[in-house]
């Protein structure tokens, strides 16, 4: 028994029936439960989608220069954003990258909802990060494929699962990062507002939060990248936009098809990415002008 | 020295004998690529070809994943794999032909010999509940019962992932109804969460038409009930699966020739595997009786392979010479 392949010391059976059964059950008793729970997250994307769609594409291209510019006050990434906006549009990608841009956005925005009062929690409290840090690994690791199939069992086929896979992949490092950020501010600067008589409610509100403000933007920049990183998975269970483009690329081997849709997702990519960066760097230097440090 | 380099001749000698007769059973010392296609018939019915040929008869095979389209395509253009053992002609058509006609690729002969079911399905407590919904004609009036969670108003009827060939036949088959201003055509993106999709839909029996096909698990778990369209017109359906042709019109889906399509190569070179596989058609109750058999014990491919060649012995040896059974037979 110790020569060649593992000994098989069990029969894994009863327990891979045990599993399936189990999720044909919840689906059966419990996915009513699950649906209506999902339905704010529904309403939600459906709306920013909506809303993104009504929106003339002139307006967008504007609020989002506009966004940058207020980011940098430089002309350069206004500029950037508006030309990368444009070739989307000439490449007849528009309504996909609106839907994309709308999955991102619901999953980003949910992810910031919950991923940054945990990340706090976790700061303040040792056991919950020796908890909540494995199940980060575990959300983080786990190959999405393995989840998405019970998820659109659960869930209903459509945009709802899709978002949830991507919650589940692109929240990790919002947490982590806020639990960072929080648990790497200045303990002399702690101190001196312990020394000034500040809560410990004033403290994590007008100290800890603030400072480690730039920590936790940053997490948000890797949630939103993370997001879109997910998309093209995400249409494998029947969300629209690029990614889907970028599905029926590769099923009917239409390669420009997939080249072109993929340049639309670089070029959301680029533009949260850098305006997120953007803003961070700002909140930073304002923080060290602040601080009175350099 | 001199002893040495006798000792390799031999050496080489001998090696070159015996992979000589390897080469005279298979008839070629090429390695033979079998595509695994991603779904459970196909990917079972090529372990079960892999292992009569690596066995039976000592060629050198090799397994590798496929899916209709990509798989394909590369064997018109590149001859590899050799064989693909559950072909859906009706999905590729046009290159396929071609290929024929061009010499590229051969059909060795049917994969399923009373033919596949191809269709639009409703679940049959969905049937019994509706008597009037029959034929595909009746599905705006009861769009309704089919609601789109995304598009309440809407109805909603799951077509094909993309890149599947029935994915523009059933866009067809949608605009030739005039669905559009009743239903949505949504695509599920993968087979995945087609399947997923479906199996929901039954455990909680709600009401759900969707595209499916058949010998499938699914297909002999769930009982279903299939929405007649007109009887199948070629002279249609050659427009239907043509993304540029615009006069769409009902008929219902051909009966789909599956075949096990081999590379011209394979002919050639060895024709005794060429005639093998002329001659391992699988019939509908065949097919679902071992799908069945893996989805009840969990099993893959593989192992609903053996399981098979195991258990129908009367089956396969059919296919094969006496000798070349009974050193499959060994190897089990």
């Amino acid at each position: 028994m110790f020569e060649g392949e593992f000994p098989e010391f069990i029969d894994t059976r009863p327990l891979r029936y045990w599993l399936d059964d189990g999720l044909n059950w919840v689906v059966r008793e419990w996915s009513y439960g699950f649906e209506s729970a999902a339905y704010p997250l529904r309403v939600m994307l459906n709306t920013i989608e909506d809303v993104l769609l009504a929106t003339p594409w002139w307006l967008i291209i504007l609020a989002l220069s506009w966004l940058a510019y207020g980011a940098t006050r430089t002309p350069l990434l206004p500029i950037l954003v508006a030309v990368g906006l444009f070739f989307a549009g000439l490449m007849e990608l528009w309504e996909d990258s609106m839907k994309t841009m709308a999955l991102m956005i619901s999953a980003t925005v949910t992810a910031i909802l919950f991923s940054i009062p945990l990340g706090i929690v976790m700061a303040r409290s040792q056991i919950v990060l020796r908890v909540v840090t494995p199940i980060l690994d575990l959300m983080q690791t786990m190959p999405s494929f393995v989840y998405l199939i019970p998820v659109v069992m659960i869930f209903g086929p459509g945009n709802v699962p899709a978002l949830i896979a991507t919650i589940v992949y692109a929240a990790p490092p919002l947490v982590r990062l806020t639990n960072l950020g929080i648990r790497h501010v200045d303990s002399g600067v702690l101190e001196a507002s312990q020394a000034f008589g500040a809560s410990p409610r004033q403290r994590l509100l007008g100290v800890q939060i603030p400072l480690a403000l730039p920590t936790i933007l940053a997490g948000i920049n890797q949630t939103t990248m993370m997001a879109l990183s997910m998309v093209v998975i995400a249409s494998m269970i029947g969300a629209g936009g690029l990614g889907y483009q970028v599905q029926q690329g590769i099923g009917r081997l239409e390669v420009s098809r997939g080249v072109f849709a993929g340049l639309g997702i670089v070029v959301l990519a680029i533009i949260f990415d850098r305006i997120t960066q953007a803003y961070g760097k700002q909140l930073q230097e304002q923080i060290g002008l602040a601080g009175g440090r350099s | 020295m001199q002893r040495l380099k006798l000792a390799i001749a031999t050496a080489i000698f001998a090696l070159g004998a015996t992979g000589g007769a390897v080469a005279a059973e298979c008839g070629t010392d090429r390695k033979i690529d079998i595509a695994e296609m991603n779904w459970p018939s196909a990917a079972a019915l090529a372990h079960i070809h892999a292992k009569i040929l690596e066995e039976g008869y000592g060629c050198e095979v090799e397994l590798v994943a496929g899916d209709s389209v990509p798989t394909s395509a590369s064997m018109l253009s590149k001859g590899r794999p050799a064989i693909a053992p559950e072909l859906w002609i009706g999905t590729v058509q046009d290159q396929w032909k071609k290929g024929l006609e061009e010499g590229a690729v051969k059909d060795a002969g049917l994969a399923i010999s009373d033919g596949a079911v191809e269709g639009w399905w409703i679940p049959t407590y969905v049937a019994e509940q509706n008597p009037d919904l029959k034929r595909v004609e009746d599905l705006p009036a009861h769009a309704e019962l089919f609601k789109d969670p995304d598009e309440p108003d809407q109805g909603r009827f799951y077509s094909c992932p993309p890149g599947w060939g029935c994915e523009i036949a059933n866009a067809a088959l949608f605009e030739a109804y005039e669905l559009e201003d009743s239903f949505n055509l949504f695509s599920p993106g993968s087979g995945g969460n087609l399947d997923a999709s479906i199996v929901r839909a039954f455990e909680r029996e709600e009401p759900i038409v969707f595209y499916y096909w058949g010998p499938t698990a699914i297909m002999g778990k769930y009982d279903m009930v299939q929405l007649e369209m007109p009887e199948h017109d070629p002279e249609v359906w050659a427009c239907n699966v043509d993304a540029a042709c615009e006069a769409k019109g009902k008929s219902a889906f051909p009966t789909p020739p599956v075949t096990v399509g081999t590379a011209a190569w394979l002919s050639e070179e060895a024709p005794v595997v060429f005639d093998y596989l002329s001659n391992v058609a699988l019939n509908n109750v065949q097919i679902s009786k071992m799908l069945n058999w893996g989805a009840e014990n969990k099993a893959g491919a593989e192992e609903t392979a053996e399981n098979f060649l195991k258990t129908e012995e009367d089956v396969w040896t059919q296919w094969v010479p006496a000798d070349v059974a009974e050193k499959v037979k060994a190897a089990l």
